[in-house]
């Protein structure tokens, strides 16, 4: 197990390089100077040299690559072109935000999208899987961006029961000063369940939008997942001596159809630690995602190669536990 | 008994005595609140609160009043610029403000070597924008600073600039304090550093992404202002998600709506819609460089066939007007009466065309920007409406694009663009900041025909002179001048004046938004 987890966060370092590599070299193909991205239509032709040069920009490709990973394995992830604040200080700042989201979406999905898989494959047919299997096509088609919208101005501007945005009210967020970023926890840590409440009202919105898309992928897959172990002799087996239903269907079928239902809901945690542009944007939430887009727009490169790579990270992190978790839920799978 | 009435009376008291917040709804995160490093509306708009200018615009016009200084006079020559400074002006940090104060900070963004300027970027870009030039340069405009006492200080120019005081009232120019500067180092102006002025208000705290919070300046120069005893500026990217911020009242007021919404704001019993004075233009440039467009009766002809009026009216409803001028409607004082706009008639235009030469039209690129922008908020719709006017004399037009920091780079690469669409909204109300970027020799985004940048002479004597007379007068009379001959040239043809569109709650009253893009929110006062 262990030379196994060794083994493979060594192979995370070829990954990790060629992820910088290609984040690096798609930069290079986008149109467009920085500086004058920077400068914008007041720069002059001596401003835009003067700045060209402080950025590093007029140096070989390589050159500015080989500094790039250097300046990586020394810690220094380097500075904004834009805001001139470190990275790194920015993306600590805003990765609880993401990180609440990205988890409150991922239990939105996994705790109303399991149980409806497994209804929809126990009564498969039934006007309630005919039923959940449209609204899960709708859940992935649906653009976020208007169903975040649809949802602010029904919650939030007529029945005024949710906020619009932001991660916590604006008087509340004058005072408080958060502990750890994770607003939830700081209220409770601080016992200002005021903050918590506002918190998790604020979260509420957000999370439901973000939630929606893996939601529907997971009530798809855990219904496709237990149909198919529905159908396996073990569980006639179980059936056939006489076991209660509940029992054959959590204890038999349940726990054989959750490999790959734990691989989807890794992928798509994976992929909601990314950030997500649309959700942080309509309900201005202060995470990664929208840090990078901005630095993408503002042809900010080292906000865009440190992100890309913080944000790959942390995919692949993920991935890693997901496939641990495999040995823990299958006895026959084991690392060495 | 006792016990409760005690409670109701402090809570009863706590409501009396609530601290009125101000929450404004801001379009994006300010870059930096450092004067003079940024040019970035939202960056200007947070430092309007924070700091004030030598000398200030009256709330909602582009006439120059009292700021810092209480008066100011130049040499008979024009050469030389005194301020008198009011006195007793204290920083936030408690320091004062003097002459030396204000060298300081005209030092930092006038030399490009001085030391106390923050290294990360390379960046001061508007001073040598607007004053001819850096520290060291044979364009620059000004010479020399020199503190006459305490409270005078000198500017010695290099020649005339009757537009001095116009300029370094621009919301760039806040005068902020030295002994903050020194202490905070590369930090100054950013989320972890301070930025301390003589404002209405002083910074608090700055969550990037999330809020500005500014408390109330009790020491402000004004008495009895600001009116609320704090400012937030919460961050609502998103104008859709803003308005719907506005109307659940989790903002008090914003900016930056889109004209589309005008009905919407209206129709909302809780919300007024507020206009920004216009002092932009947006405009159509037509690059002689190439062949048909040489000729002046071609770019006449186009602005003929155009029918800007439909344009404003379906694309900006009330927020915009046309009128054939190329400066805004504040600078009426230097417009021509002599000008009206050209008629709207694809009959004329095809004559003139066929005058000219080209009686079956000819093939046109025209590029439209790949942002939205005040004056042109939805540039591929106004395009592709300016093409099909164009078809109609027989000029068929090919819409193109590319990304935005390439579109301001490559139109000024000879031969740059055939026709493009821009804009320009003032930076200070003087019309030389709108006709010299534009028009001064060398233009560096139109081209003659050897592929070097235009220079119109006649045009561009005229704009050096009136640059530089100090006489008001004779300056009225010279930019009324390059008024018509800017008109008949053609070059550049006038689209749109737009006026952006702006709301707030009912309870918000006393704001009055400057036409140069951001004004102070001292006055405001909210029930």
């Amino acid at each position: 197990m262990w030379s196994y987890l060794f083994r493979r966060l060594l192979g995370l370092v070829p990954v990790l390089f060629g992820i910088t590599l290609l984040v690096f070299l798609f930069l290079q193909l986008i149109p467009g100077d920085p500086a004058q991205a920077i400068l914008g239509e007041r720069g002059t032709p001596e401003q835009l040299a003067a700045l060209r040069e402080k950025l590093g920009l007029n140096r070989p490709l390589y050159v500015q690559y080989l500094t790039f990973v250097r300046n990586v394995l020394t810690g220094d992830l380097g500075t904004s072109a834009v805001s001139t604040i470190p990275v790194a200080e920015e993306l600590k700042r805003r990765w609880p935000a993401t990180f609440e989201l990205a988890l409150a979406a991922t239990l939105v999905a996994v705790v109303l999208g399991i149980p409806v898989g497994i209804l929809a494959a126990v009564r498969k047919n039934s006007l309630l899987d005919t039923l959940s299997m449209s609204l899960s096509l709708l859940g992935v088609s649906m653009p976020v961006f208007w169903l975040g919208l649809l949802l602010v101005y029904l919650f939030a501007v007529n029945l005024h029961w949710l906020p619009t945005g932001g991660r916590l009210s604006t008087d509340l967020a004058i005072d408080f000063k958060p502990l750890t970023g994770f607003l939830i926890l700081d209220g409770l840590l601080t016992l200002n369940f005021q903050v918590f409440w506002d918190a998790l009202r604020h979260l509420l919105l957000p999370a439901l939008t973000l939630g929606t898309i893996p939601l529907a992928i997971l009530t798809r897959i855990t219904r496709s997942a237990m149909l198919e172990v529905l159908s396996q002799d073990y569980v006639r087996t179980a059936r056939a001596k006489g076991l209660a239903e509940r029992q054959v269907i959590f204890k038999h079928a349940l726990k054989n159809a959750l490999l790959p239902v734990i691989t989807i809901i890794g992928l798509q945690f994976g992929t909601l630690l990314g950030g997500a542009i649309l959700t942080e944007t309509i309900f201005s939430w202060p995470g990664i995602g929208s840090y990078i887009y901005e630095g993408i727009l503002n042809r900010d490169y080292p906000v865009v190669q440190a992100g890309v790579l913080v944000v790959a990270t942390a995919f692949v992190l993920v991935n890693l536990l997901v496939d641990l978790s495999y040995a823990l839920l299958d006895p026959r799978i084991q690392y060495r | 008994m006792k016990k409760a009435l005690v409670g109701l009376l402090a809570f009863a008291l706590s409501l009396g005595m609530a601290q009125k917040t101000l929450v404004f709804g801001s379009n994006g995160e300010p870059v930096s609140l450092e004067p003079g490093n940024i040019t970035d509306g939202i960056s200007i708009y947070v430092q309007q609160q924070i700091y004030d200018t030598l000398v200030a615009f009256k709330p909602g016009s582009t006439e120059v009043t009292a700021g810092l200084a209480t008066s100011w006079f130049s040499s008979q020559d024009g050469k030389v610029w005194t301020f008198r400074l009011r006195q007793g002006v204290r920083f936030h940090d408690g320091t004062e403000l003097t002459a030396e104060a204000v060298k300081f900070n005209v030092e930092r963004w006038w030399d490009p070597k001085n030391p106390t300027r923050i290294d990360a970027a390379a960046r001061y870009e508007i001073w040598p924008y607007l004053f001819g030039g850096s520290k060291g340069e044979p364009t620059s405009i000004l010479k020399e600073i020199q503190v006459v006492d305490k409270y005078t200080i000198r500017f010695v120019l290099n020649q005339p600039f009757p537009a001095f005081p116009a300029a370094i009232a621009s919301g760039y120019f806040g005068i902020a304090s030295p002994a903050a500067i020194q202490k905070n180092g590369s930090r100054y102006g950013s989320p972890t550093g301070s930025a301390v002025g003589t404002g209405p208000f002083r910074l608090v705290e700055w969550r990037p992404g999330e809020q500005i919070v500014l408390e109330k300046n009790p020491n402000y120069w004004k008495k009895g202002f600001p009116k609320v005893d704090r400012v937030v500026f919460r961050v609502i990217k998103d104008p859709a998600a803003r308005l719907a911020a506005l109307k659940a009242g989790t903002i008090d007021f914003t900016t930056d709506i889109p004209p589309a919404n005008l009905q919407d704001v209206e129709r909302d019993p809780n919300l007024d819609p507020v206009l920004r004075p216009s002092f932009n233009v947006g405009y159509l440039a037509l690059n002689p460089g190439y062949k048909p467009l040489s000729d002046p009766r071609v770019r006449q002809a186009i602005a003929m066939a155009i029918n800007k009026k439909a344009i404003v009216q379906a694309f900006w409803g009330k927020l915009g007007l046309t009128d054939g001028h190329f400066t805004p409607p504040p600078m009426k004082a230097y417009q021509s009466p002599k000008v009206t706009d050209y008629e709207f008639s694809p009959q004329k235009a095809k004559a003139l065309l066929a005058e000219a030469g080209y009686p079956n039209g000819f093939d046109l690129e025209l590029w439209y920007m790949p942002v939205s922008r005040p004056y042109f908020p939805t540039p591929k719709e106004i395009a592709e409406a300016m093409a099909a006017d164009l078809s109609a004399i027989g000029i068929r037009v090919k819409l193109q694009t590319k990304d935005w920091a390439s579109y301001l780079n490559d139109r000024k690469q000879a031969p740059g663009f055939q026709a493009y669409m821009l804009g320009w909204t003032g930076d200070y109300g003087d019309p030389q900041n709108f006709y010299d970027p534009h028009f001064a020799c060398p233009i560096s985004d139109l081209f003659d025909s050897t592929r070097k940048p235009l220079c119109v002479k006649e045009l561009g004597d005229l704009l050096t002179k009136a640059a530089t007379t100090p006489n008001l007068e004779e300056r009225k009379r010279l930019y009324q001048r390059a008024d018509e001959l800017t008109f008949n040239l053609a070059l550049r043809i006038p689209i749109v004046h737009s006026q952006p569109l702006l709301a707030k709650r009912k309870n918000i009253s006393g704001w009055v938004p400057s036409p140069l893009g951001s004004e102070s929110f001292e006055a405001i006062e909210k029930r």
